[in-house]
């Protein structure tokens, strides 16, 4: 098979050139996940600097870029694995601060000595949510638990694994648990900051945030708002922002009250924070599965459009819909209707 | 409709728009606009921007949602962590100074979002939506007097939580209540596609969130088959005179690169005005040529004419009274061309 060049032309100038405080929200469903989009992004951001062999670095105008993900639904492990198949070394990436793991899945709702006064609803959250989309392996992050300090707070440097420069934390309830969160979050991206240059940018992607709206909810005081706030504390330390959502059908549509039924907290929240976050991006790029049915050589439909975010409508983005397919290598080619 | 009414419209309607939005005479205290994703505000808030500045009027932006200053805009006030009194205070703190120096000068309060307010989790008591938005209304202290114009952005779509007391009417009804003029977003293409189809008796289409499929947020996209030169939005808006008479008019706003920043007239026109929309009516169409075709000539040439004009019926003849029995007669000319049939006669 000819192999693909790791970034479709057809996408690459709605991955490489994000604007400064811009906010592109990926959308995703069940049968069209995201995370193939997610490493195309990282791959315009990260490629000229470690495979400059591809040629693919005419794109980036000799601006470095950083990228600082955080991951809530998937391991660092599966982000290292797919990544390589694009050529990309994360971990030596990650050595070289250029990139950094925030990893909000393994340990999220870990108790521990700081927070002892976690309410009784979190302690079953870990047990329904996390095996579901875990990777086929052991799950990393776990193993050096028992060993690992618990206060990383204060002291990022303290890594137990390559890669990872942090683990995500949630206690308490409400803006205090999401603040230590962003504070988190805010000392990797200033860490990668003192080794940036003038006219670098830093990428932050956020990869299914909707995983902590959904673990935690309204009772916990957390819900749409609290959530876009939070983006938008996280968006103010970034060049450009990246954010992954789910939309699918009973996320976005029950709240609508066309069904008649009483949507729950879940339903309202949840599309009140995607459609809220669609209103503020500049771009919104929609996957979905072909309405047709399934397709030997079509994997989804990828649509690009202009969101609704004020002060960012100056841009010529062009909005489009196209088929996209991936491959068993991990290839992925992106194509119009009716092209191949 | 009638041409005197769509001329009375056209200067009355016209002029109440560029009133509302060049901000004269505040003519609309609060105006909400209700946008969608389909359609969102932006372009409108921006339009509201560009007057404000050629009218030199001070543009505060409440960012709910947005990040950075636009362009345009003299004071920012981000929201991120605060209560709304504290909003409140902010607001009133960055107008002080101009107030002092210029105290007759006009307002604006753009709030790009009320949504994130309306659906915070903050148990703030204190919170009264009214109260709220009056706050910016009301002069902040007596002596300066302020007209100000506040327009609130709620976006449609966007879910609201169940209401803390099932009797507390929904904030939406409390804004559509208090609001002096409400204006409702489409995007021209929809409206376009949605006129083609009820004018085949068509169930007019719906887009984006609307569509219910799965996955799709946005249903907008640039080249919505049939529509290549449908730019713009339309502009749905319902005004509350003083009098309480209520008007309610359907605009246009083209695109803000069909027009200079410092363009000075009126560029908003009617939707009833748009050859788009109601393309102009063919005079007649296909007076000239109303016979069928045929390959039969089916016209009379003037002979023929005169020939069939001479003829005199046979019931003619018969009211001549030239007696019983002889009224009713056949008469028969034999022209030059009839070929004399013998046999025809006898039968």
């Amino acid at each position: 098979m000819p192999s693909q060049p790791p970034l479709p032309p057809l996408l690459a100038p709605y991955v490489s050139t994000l604007p400064d405080a811009s906010l592109t929200l990926v959308s995703s469903i069940l049968g069209a996940t995201s995370n193939w989009l997610v490493l195309r992004f990282l791959h315009a951001a990260l490629s000229s600097q470690s495979a400059s062999t591809f040629g693919a670095d005419d794109l980036q105008n000799g601006i470095k870029k950083k990228v600082v993900l955080v991951s809530f639904m998937r391991s660092y492990e599966f982000w290292k694995t797919e990544a390589k198949r694009l050529g990309l070394d994360l971990t030596r990436l990650a050595e070289k601060h250029q990139f950094a793991f925030i990893d909000g899945m393994s340990e999220l709702f870990y108790a521990q000595s700081p927070a002892p006064t976690s309410s009784p609803g979190m302690g079953s959250s870990p047990r329904t949510t996390l095996p579901m989309r875990g990777p086929p392996g052991a799950v990393p992050g776990r193993a050096p638990q028992p060993t690992a300090p618990v206060g990383t707070m204060g002291n990022p440097a303290a890594k137990q694994e390559p890669g990872i420069a942090k683990k995500l934390h949630f206690s308490g309830r409400g803006l205090a648990s999401l603040d230590a969160m962003e504070k988190d979050i805010a000392l990797v991206i200033e860490q990668q900051k003192t080794q940036m240059e003038e006219g670098d940018e830093l990428v932050l992607i956020i990869d299914q945030p909707d995983l902590l709206l959904a673990t935690t909810g309204p009772s916990m005081g957390i819900g749409a708002t609290e959530m876009s706030e939070w983006i938008t504390g996280l968006q103010q330390l970034a060049h450009a922002t990246i954010v992954t959502l789910a939309t699918d059908t009973p996320l976005i549509h029950n709240a609508s009250g066309l069904g008649g039924q009483l949507a729950t907290p879940i339903e309202t929240e949840h599309a009140a924070f995607a459609i809220g976050l669609a209103h503020r991006a500049r771009s919104v790029m929609q996957l979905r599965t072909l309405e047709t049915g399934a397709a030997k050589d079509v994997s989804g439909v990828l649509r690009i459009s202009r969101g609704g975010g004020l002060g960012t409508g100056e841009d010529n983005l062009e909005e489009r819909e196209a088929l996209y397919f991936i491959q068993r290598d991990g290839g992925v080619t992106v194509f119009g209707r009716g092209e191949s | 409709m009638a041409p005197v009414n769509l001329s009375h419209r056209r200067t009355h309607n016209l002029l109440l728009i560029s009133k509302l939005l060049s901000l004269r005479d505040t003519a609309s205290p609060l105006t909400l606009v209700l946008d969608s994703l389909e359609q969102p505000a932006t372009p409108l808030l921006k339009e509201y921007i560009r007057r404000a500045k050629l009218s030199k009027v001070h543009v505060t932006l409440i960012a709910f949602e947005t990040l950075k200053q636009p362009e345009g805009v003299d004071a920012f006030v981000t929201t991120r962590r605060k209560s709304p009194a504290d909003i409140t205070k902010e607001v009133s703190a960055v107008y002080q100074h101009v107030a002092n120096s210029n105290p007759s000068r006009r307002r604006l309060i753009l709030i790009d979002s009320i949504n994130p307010l309306l659906n915070s989790k903050r148990d703030d008591p204190g919170f009264h939506l009214p109260s709220f938005l009056s706050s910016f209304l009301a002069p902040t202290s007596p002596t300066a007097k302020v007209d100000t114009s506040l327009v609130v952005t709620y976006h449609q779509d966007v879910p609201e939580p169940p209401q803390q007391s099932p009797y507390a009417s929904s904030p939406l009804s409390v804004l559509t209540y208090l609001a002096t003029s409400i204006i409702t977003l489409h995007s021209f293409s929809h409206i376009l596609a949605q006129k083609a189809a009820r004018d085949r008796s068509l169930a007019p289409p719906v887009f984006g969130l609307e569509e219910e499929q799965e996955g799709v947020l946005l249903g907008r996209l640039d080249k919505l088959s049939g529509t290549g030169a449908a730019e713009g939005i339309v502009i749905e808006l319902e005004h509350r005179r003083k009098s309480g008479r209520g008007v309610l008019e359907w605009y246009l706003l083209p695109p803000a690169s069909r027009y200079s920043p410092q363009h000075l007239k009126e560029i908003v026109t009617l939707l009833d005005d748009n050859i788009l929309y109601n393309p102009p009516m063919e005079r007649d169409p296909g007076a000239e040529n109303e016979e069928p075709t045929s390959t039969f000539e089916l016209g009379l040439t003037d002979k023929q004419r005169r020939d069939r004009e001479g003829v005199v019926l046979p019931y003619f003849d018969a009211q001549s009274g030239d007696g019983p029995g002889e009224g009713g007669r056949i008469l028969y000319d034999m022209g030059e061309e009839d070929d004399f049939d013998e046999e025809e006669d006898e039968i």
